[in-house]
This record gives C-alpha cells, structure tokens and sequence, in this order.
C-alpha cells in the first residue's frame, strides 16, 4: 500500500509507456518515475507532485507527436470535429428543447468556441499573448472536464451511446493535445 | 569548425560532463534544472539528448534498473570526442566575444 502511494498516476504511465518510442519507453517511464518517488514527491507533496509527473508527460506527448506539423495535423481536425459536434448539437437541443437544454445549448456554445479558438491560435498562429495562452488553456482543461465527465456518464448510463464516447474522446483528446503543444512552444522557445 | 552549440546544449553536455558515471536521464534532468536554475521539462531535455546523439555529441547505452524505477533499465550518457570539441568551440566563441567587454557592463536606468 505504502509502495503503491510512492508512484505516479498509473494511467499517465500507461498513457507514456503506449505513446513513447520503443527506445524510450522503459528508460524514460523509470526515469520519472525515480524522480517522481525519489526527490519530487517530498518537495512538492502528492498533488503537486501529480502535477508535475502530468507536466513532464505533456511534454513527452508533444515530442512522441515529432514535429509541430504533426501536431497541426491532429489537432486541426479534431478541433473542426468537435467544433461540428458542438453546432450539431446545440442545433439539435435548440429545435427538441428537453428539459434543461438551456444548459447543454450553453456547453455546446462553449466547446465551439474554445475549439474556434484552438484552430485560431494553434492552427492560423492568430496571436494572443500571455494572458489569451492561459485562456486557451483554461479552454483546453474544461475539454477535457466535460469530455471526461460525457465519457464517465455514458459508461454507465443504461443505454451506450457510440456517438458520445466519439465526441467524449475527441474532446479529451484535442484538450490534451492543446496542452501539450502550448508546452512545447514554452519548451521550443527555451531550448537553444 | 562544428555548428556551434545553443545554450540548453551547453548545459545538457556540461551536466553530463559533471555527472560523470552517473550521467543517466533522471540525473540529467535534475542536474540541467540546478545548472540553469529554472523549471526544464522532460520533453525538453530528451529531445536534445536524441539530437545530440544524433549529431554524434554524446553516446548512451543501456543499463539495468532498479526497484524505485519498478526495475526498468536506465540510459547513461558519454560525451563523445567530438562533443568535447564542440564544448571546446563554444568557450572559445563565447571568450571572444567578451574579450573586449569592460565588466561587470553597467546598466543605465
């Protein structure tokens, strides 16, 4: 038990140990993991910690993506997908009008901008400064929250729905991957 | 004379060069954090340890783990004669272009 709160989130390590190259697979996932029980765990304590195991995947994320063109490649359509995703829906909650579609029509609007957003800043270099990079990735942790929160939902609603864990991963996903290469920009402009 | 080193290079051949049998990725990592004193993330550091590898500056090879590492193996990093040389240009680059630099330069309000 005691061993077990000595190491990282699992699922980031899974997560590491799918995406990374066979070369730095079982190198890199140890090194962190050292760091992580060995020196990071005592001066930040476990919450900072986590956070600073996340950080380091982020940024292996991006490089395990290669080049910033790859990245391109797949954030650009995901975003356009789940910006159709989010219309569609909206759309849709607009004309049925259930209970509570105020709500969803809300979040709806809210993912179509965030992923506008994303296609802007990432894809069409739009600049924004600091403070418009710190939004996008306040977008980009709610992508997350709300994809994740669809997933969770919809795993255990009584009927499975295979368009809503598309657009739940889709949406985790692109969040991930906005974070990710916001920290290899960060990272870009520090090396060399 | 080689392409000239960045300073984020500098400090990852540097560190290795300070480690010295000790020189694997974790070390690395913490060692390049203290050197230039600033928060450097994982990604960062591997992708100039891959590019100098590349370009022939260091050498690495594999060694096995232990239980903190849940037993995976580590990599160890040398620096390769041509590395040293590069480290060598680079001193010798930077020592010129301050030779004629009156210090510490003052710095006007």
């Amino acid at each position: 038990m005691s061993m077990n709160r000595q190491t990282p989130p699992r699922w980031v390590e899974v997560l590491l140990e799918r995406l990374l190259s066979e070369r730095d697979r079982e190198t890199v996932v140890g090194d962190l993991r050292e760091e992580y029980a060995e020196s990071v765990l005592s001066k930040r304590g476990r919450v900072g910690a986590n956070l600073w195991y996340l950080r380091q995947a982020l940024s292996l994320l991006r490089r395990s993506l290669g080049e910033e063109g790859r990245m391109k490649k797949a954030l650009l359509p995901l975003s356009m997908f789940t910006f159709a995703c989010a219309c569609w829906l909206g759309v849709m909650e607009m004309m049925l009008r259930h209970p509570g579609y105020g709500t969803r029509v809300g979040v709806a609007v809210l993912i179509a901008l965030i992923s506008m957003a994303t296609v802007l800043v990432r894809m069409a270099d739009v600049g924004v400064g600091a403070r418009g990079e710190r939004w996008l990735w306040v977008g980009a942790v709610l992508l997350i929250g709300i994809g994740g929160q669809a997933f969770v939902r919809n795993a255990r609603a009584a009927h499975f729905e295979g368009f809503v864990l598309v657009i739940s991963v889709a949406l985790i996903v692109q969040g991930l991957l906005t974070l990710a290469s916001g920290i290899g920009r960060k990272g870009q402009a520090r090396i060399s | 004379m080689a392409e000239l080193l960045g300073t984020f290079e500098q400090a990852v051949l540097l560190t290795i060069l300070r480690l010295e049998d000790e020189a694997y990725g974790r070390a690395i990592l913490s060692g390049v954090h203290e050197v230039l004193r600033r928060d450097v993330s994982a990604g960062s550091v591997y992708t100039t340890l891959d590019r100098l590898e590349t370009r022939g500056l260091v050498n690495s090879k594999l060694a096995e783990g232990t239980p903190a590492r849940g037993g995976r193996a580590r990599r160890y990093y040398t620096v390769a004669i041509d590395g040293m040389r590069a480290l060598n240009d680079a001193r010798k680059t930077l020592a010129a272009m301050w030779a004629n630099v009156q210090l510490p330069i003052e710095v006007q309000p």
